[in-house]
């Protein structure tokens, strides 16, 4: 591997292949699955056939019976043994209905999916036929599967005990009292009555998320030390308290392990869910190692399905479009809201919160509610929340500019927050950045004015070309300042550097990547801080026995949180370094007087003075005799990065694509998106995930729906009816960043990105169709955007027309 | 999800030995497994649960592409991968590489046979509807030895029915013979390419030197009654110029009427007949080309 | 129920007794431990992580029984690089980042190999057709595209020099 030491130094921003991708494309990988333990039981979950029904009656007996078993469980059996969620680890700190809930069905199901037995055997075949062995009886209830009926008076009720199904309520301005909110609602009400045009619409966005290729898992072994369980995960150290806390297991004997390699994540791989829980317990139980591989159709069943948000949006404007007021009632729907840290609703109601997403909006009356239904709760998915919000609010905004008879660019243009810092009406703090520069960027590269002459040619040709724009102002990292109300975790990035005697840098961090390239990125940031190579540095990830505390790897946060936390630990140990080789030179001095570079540690004004990297870590670490007055040996150091503001991400996002209005079929012509992601690591890594989000996004939007029947059977829990783009239903995406600049509040001015990517998608891909098909007057507010739905739109268009 | 116990498998050399073992040798729940592209998903999911398992593998000469007096005939155990690349095809037969070469995915198309096909006849299949739109003949033999040819007419049924008896193995497919100046093509529409079929359609069409149509075989797939020919299309065909857009229009309009397409996850009735007149349109007009010549396949 | 079967596993013979209803990918990955061939799916086939060769050609190998491979050759992405030496494909692949999370790698490696074997200078439309059977969840697929691509130019460029 290595080192023949480079002589630029400058890794940051440098194409630096990948340090993961030797072993990843030789198959040397090593993934939830490839991690084996002799004498491993497997268990298989048995999930409820029926939406909503009481239990009558379990029969383990048969599946007892069958040679290979060793246990089978259900809900009766481990509601005494273990606690049940709530945590108030795992319980974020708004005021909601949280429903009580164990690893299994207790009582009655609540949806098509959920886990009712378990069956533990040697083998994973044999668990599979005992599992067929268990018969269940239900007695139906009542099944409520849509959110709007959920809320209705009289609707069946999903979790016993509550009134209502609603889950969670909340209103974004106004104050708080009745009183201020209704008296803000009034100035909203005479904003609209004011203003030029106001739309009123509602937008439907489906239920679908980002599942990831690698399904989830948990393995788990009980010894003196106590437990220790891999689990597919993006924050083992939140798994590990909260373990701790349900299993009553003191938090020194629970170590969680993320596996090294993860096949993807999305945030599906983010709340504490049940499965795990069962496996540890099971573990303990049986004083043998447990292992639970989730099979595609348990994953689609029950996780991974995001979105399925309505918003009913009033939005006034004035004559030249600037965007006087809005209002939003949405609404979402949540399932049964059984999961740990974001019980599904958190999604929504962080959306609603960032509905105004770039725009200077100055009256806003945002208010969501959240209802309980017999499906499988949200769980988060890559553009956390915001996907449904994003759609409906550029999709409106859309709308407004056709009224008007404005170009859409120009409207959104008009009202993007002009200067920063600038903080929402819903409280969210827009840090730095030129949004004006990145979105013009944008029209640029699409050639707005050209392509407007080529729309006009192509539609006396015949030919129904649109071009779509939105815009996402997405996370940077989540601060503590967010996530601690949000999902009671603490937002900073952790991070232990270690030089070692050889002048080797050991790298530990106690978020969990699955696909991101933190090894390379962080090696790049360490590289680059030491002037050595990339190849010394090495990464470990996601075990709670050797990493700092961190809440994991979401929303961003690897390029401004962790990144941050990684660059300031170097900086501290490159202080202590030039201090040492100044006092060992005998040289009066301050440590920005010394570089780091080649491979060398020296005096900048005369690089004769000076000591390799290795040997000055090897005289502090081994030697440490005769250091300056008061320091300590060694080289680790661990930093917790917060920046001083909540920090955002913008983008600006072109789709163009040509319609054939007879059938609604249309196709992507082009995908354009300008980002502003500060100063960029790795611009390849950085073009990978804009690429891979867009797609998703695309996806999402274009094939991916769950389906779930009037009695609530999910008719979508195999590949083969959840539809994911193939490399032939994509195009090239194209990605920009050279109109991004230097972020004001991290070390390096470096942006987190990634997660809101495929926020704007939507918007543009549905925007771009009806702008094609302008002179037809068609308004999609509806996703999935499929040519069926564009199809029949056209078709009433045209029979209300007579 | 894994397949349920299964307790014999076998992989018979030769036709009469596989015909032996699946009357009876192989016991009550044997089944054959040829490319498993369908198969091991219903054994997977336990759909099915077979004792025994009877592979087709070994037996050679059911792969092959071949000529005889008549015409083509293609072994039951001829991959998808394999015709969909065999240049010898003639335009009278292209629709079976149009179809074969859009089955799923190259790994599908590496293993999923023609006669699996047929003998599954699954709703959302693509090789059904198309050895229907070209007349073949199924040639089907059993433990005695007796041989029988069934045209697919005959054979092809509701979905997942067909009228091979359970003691029969498919032995080949034979098509032809066609007449001079015959073309024909296949296309299908699924959400995400190449996906099942959602609607999908087999046109053959023997045309003059006039280039006018003399004969029309029309044939839909993607039904729950099963795949279809429609003798309305098909007369509506007769007497079509080439390019005639019109008048295939008007074909199609029949194929569309006739279609009782019933609404599903991925297009509703309605549109489903959209998409045949464009998938139709598309097909018509290629197999007038390879008619004439004009294109290969 | 069970059975003795010899398959080669990147030209190595294995000698295993198996039930007959194991499936060759957990063959491959339980059984003779080679685990860089990966799983997606429950039975419908459709993701391609599982891609290995059977003969040379590209099969999914959750959709086959380990029984049915007895006798014959599987090349798993294991079996790609040389001597320590990657592919040209592989090569390409980190070179274009063409994988994020890699779960999807082995089976778009293992599917390519041979695509452009059959196909040696495929246009742009051919190669996305390629790959319908391998989902890719991270990429958007730009760069896999990009990688196949390049690797395509060497492997003509390799070829013209061997013919030199
Ligand atoms: C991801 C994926 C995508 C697919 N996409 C498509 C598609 O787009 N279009 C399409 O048409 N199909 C598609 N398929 C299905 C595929 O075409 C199957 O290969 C085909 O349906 C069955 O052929 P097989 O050789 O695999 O048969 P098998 O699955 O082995 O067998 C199917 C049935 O036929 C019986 N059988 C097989 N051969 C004989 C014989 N010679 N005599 C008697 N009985 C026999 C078997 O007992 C079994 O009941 C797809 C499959 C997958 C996994
Ligand atoms: S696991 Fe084989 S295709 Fe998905
Ligand atoms: S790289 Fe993650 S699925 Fe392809």
């Amino acid at each position: 591997m290595n080192a023949h030491i480079r002589n630029e130094g400058d890794w940051v921003g440098a194409s630096v292949n990948r340090k993961e991708d030797r072993r990843l494309t030789t198959g040397q990988g090593q993934y939830f699955a490839d991690k084996k333990i002799p004498g491993t039981l497997h268990l298989v979950f048995v999930r409820s056939q029926q939406a909503h029904a009481r239990i009558v009656s379990i029969n383990t007996d048969a599946a007892r019976a069958l040679k290979g078993v060793v246990a089978v469980v259900t809900g009766a059996d481990i509601r005494t043994q273990i606690k049940g969620l709530p945590q108030p680890v795992v319980v974020p700190s708004f005021a909601a209905n949280y429903p009580d809930f164990w690893p299994l069905a207790v009582d009655k199901v609540k949806f098509h999916g959920e886990p009712v037995a378990a069956v533990i055997a040697r083998d994973r075949y044999v668990a599979e036929d005992a599992a067929a062995l268990v018969e269940i009886v239900y007695d139906p209830l009542p099944v409520v599967t849509d959110m709007e009926a959920a809320l209705a008076e009289g609707a069946p009720i999903v979790h016993d005990g509550w009134a209502s199904n609603e889950m969670f309520a909340m209103n974004y301005t106004g104050g708080g009292t009745p009183e201020s909110e209704a008296a803000h609602a009034r100035k909203v009400d005479e904003a609209l009555a004011a203003a030029a045009v106001v739309i009123r619409r509602r937008f439907r966005v489906h239920r679908c998320g980002v599942t990831p290729l690698e399904p989830r898992g948990a393995m788990a072994t009980w010894d003196d030390d106590g437990l220790t369980a891999w689990i597919t995960t993006q924050r083992p150290h939140i798994d590990r308290l909260a373990l701790s806390d349900v299993l009553e297991i003191p938090s020194d004997k629970v170590r969680v392990i993320a596996p090294r390699d993860q096949g993807g994540a999305f945030g599906v791989k983010a709340p504490f869910y049940r499965e795990p829980i069962l496996v540890c317990h099971m573990a303990r139980v049986l004083g043998r190692p447990v292992r639970w591989l989730e099979t595609r159709e348990e994953h689609l069943m029950s996780v991974s399905q995001e979105r399925d948000q309505i918003h009913n949006i009033e939005i006034g404007a004035d004559a030249s479009g600037r965007i006087v007021a809005l209002r939003d009632n949405a609404i979402a729907d949540n399932g049964d809201g059984c999961e740990g840290v974001y019980w599904g609703f958190v999604m929504p109601f962080f959306g609603a919160a960032v509905l105004t997403n770039a725009y200077d909006i100055p009256l806003c009356d945002i208010r969501i509610r959240v209802a309980c239904t017999n499906k499988a709760v949200l769980s988060p998915a890559r553009s956390f929340g915001a996907f449904a919000a994003r759609f409906a609010l550029d999709r409106a905004i859309d709308l407004l500019a056709r009224e008007l008879k404005i170009d859409p660019a120009d409207v959104r243009r008009r009202n993007l927050i002009a200067e920063l810092p600038y903080t929402t009406a819903t409280g969210v703090h827009h840090d730095s950045g030129d949004y004006a520069k990145v979105f013009d960027h944008l029209t640029t590269l699409v050639d707005l004015k050209g392509f407007r002459a080529e729309q006009a040619r192509s539609r006396a040709e015949g030919r129904h070309i649109g071009i779509g724009f939105s815009v996402g102002a997405e996370l940077s990292g989540v601060s503590s300042a967010v996530l601690v109300s949000m999902e009671n975790q603490p937002g900073f990035g952790a991070a232990t550097v270690r030089v070692d005697p050889r002048g080797k840098v050991q790298v530990f961090e106690g978020d969990a990547p699955q696909g991101q390239g933190h090894e390379t990125s962080m090696a790049q940031v360490v590289a680059q801080e030491f002037g050595i190579h990339p190849a010394d540095v090495s990464l470990t990830t996601g075990d709670t026995g050797t990493t700092p505390f961190g809440s994991g790897t979401i929303g961003a946060r690897g390029g401004s949180y962790t990144v941050s936390a990684v660059a300031n630990a170097c900086r501290a140990l490159k202080s202590k370094m030039a201090t040492v080789l100044l006092h060992d030179l005998k040289v009066e001095g301050v440590p920005s007087d010394v570089s780091f570079r080649d491979g060398r540690v020296f005096l900048t004004a005369d690089p004769t003075q000076g000591k390799n990297f290795a040997a000055l870590a090897e005289r502090i670490v081994m030697a440490p005799l005769g250091l300056p007055a008061g320091m300590q040996a060694g080289l680790d150091q661990t930093e917790f990065f917060e920046a001083d503001v909540p920090m955002l991400t913008f983008g600006a996002h072109a789709a163009i694509v040509e319609v054939d209005p007879e059938t609604g079929i249309f196709k992507i012509l082009r995908y354009v998106a300008s980002d502003d992601f500060g100063t960029v690591i790795n611009p390849i890594v950085v073009a990978g995930q804009v690429h891979g989000g867009v797609v998703q996004g695309l996806s999402n939007t274009m094939f991916e729906e769950f389906v779930y029947d009037e009695n609530g059977q999910q008719l979508t829990a195999t590949l083969e009816n959840y539809k994911i783009a193939n490399a032939a239903d994509m195009i090239n995406i194209e990605s920009h960043h050279e109109a991004g600049s230097a972020c004001p509040h991290t070390p390096l001015g470096s942006r987190g990105l990634g997660e809101g990517i495929p926020g704007p998608v939507p918007a543009a891909l549905t925007n771009a169709v009806c702008d094609a098909l302008a002179p037809f007057g068609i308004e999609v507010n509806r996703l999935p955007l499929r040519p069926n739905t564009i199809w029949r739109l056209l078709q009433d268009k045209a029979a209300s027309k007579g | 999800m894994f397949p349920a116990p299964i307790l014999e498998y076998f992989r018979p050399a030769s036709v009469g030995e596989a015909t032996r073992l699946l009357s009876g040798g192989a016991g009550e729940n044997a089944h054959i497994i040829a490319g498993g592209q369908s198969l091991m998903q219903a054994i997977k999911s336990r759909l099915i649960s077979p004792d025994a398992l009877i592979d087709l593998q070994d037996i050679k000469a059911l792969r092959s592409i071949h000529f005889d007096k008549n015409g083509l005939v293609i072994g039951a155990m001829t991959s998808y991968a394999d015709i969909a690349s065999d240049k010898r095809i003639p335009a009278a037969f292209a629709a079976l590489c149009d179809a074969a070469g859009h089955v799923g995915d190259r790994q599908v198309r590496n293993r999923g046979t023609i006669g699996g096909s047929l003998c599954w006849n699954y709703i959302a299949a693509c090789l059904p509807p198309t050895c229907l739109g070209l007349s073949a003949t199924l040639e089907l033999q059993n433990a005695a030895g007796r041989r029988r040819m069934v045209e697919a007419r005959a054979f092809l049924k509701g979905p997942l029915e067909t009228d091979r008896s359970s003691d029969e193995l498919l032995i080949a497919i034979h098509l032809g013979p066609a007449a001079a100046r015959t073309g024909s093509a296949y296309r299908k529409w699924g959400l995400v390419t190449d996906a099942l079929p959602v609607v999908n359609i087999c046109v053959s069409l023997e045309v003059g030197a006039d280039h006018i149509c003399r004969e029309a075989r029309v044939a839909l797939g993607a039904r729950s009654e099963g795949p279809t020919r429609v003798e309305a299309a098909e007369l509506a065909l007769r007497g079509v110029r080439k390019g005639d857009v019109r008048a295939i229009d008007a074909a199609l309009d029949a194929a569309a009427e006739a279609a009782d397409y019933q609404s599903d996850l991925w297009a509703d009735a309605p549109y489903k007949k959209v998409l045949l007149r464009k998938i139709g349109r598309e097909a018509v007009t290629v197999a007038f080309a390879r008619a004439s010549g004009e294109v290969g396949k | 129920m069970k059975r003795a079967i010899t398959i080669t596993v990147n030209g190595q013979e294995h000698e295993e007794m198996v039930e007959n209803r194991l499936l060759l990918v957990d063959f491959l990955r339980d059984v003779i431990n080679l685990t860089g061939t990966h799983v997606g799916c429950s039975f419908e086939g459709v993701c391609g992580a599982c891609t290995v060769h059977l003969d040379g050609v590209p099969v999914k190998s959750c959709l086959m029984l380990a029984v049915q491979a007895d006798g014959r050759s599987i090349t798993t992405v294991e079996g790609l690089a040389k001597n320590g030496v990657l592919s040209i494909l592989q090569q390409s692949f980190t070179e274009h980042h063409a994988l994020q999370c890699g779960y999807c790698t082995s089976g778009i490696l293992m599917n390519a190999t041979e695509f452009l074997q059959s196909n040696p200078s495929p246009s742009e439309d051919e190669i996305r057709a390629s790959l319908i059977g391998n989902i890719c969840r991270c990429t958007g697929y730009v760069h896999i595209v990009a990688a196949i691509k390049t690797a395509a130019q060497r492997l003509a460029a390799t070829r013209l020099e061997v013919a030199k």
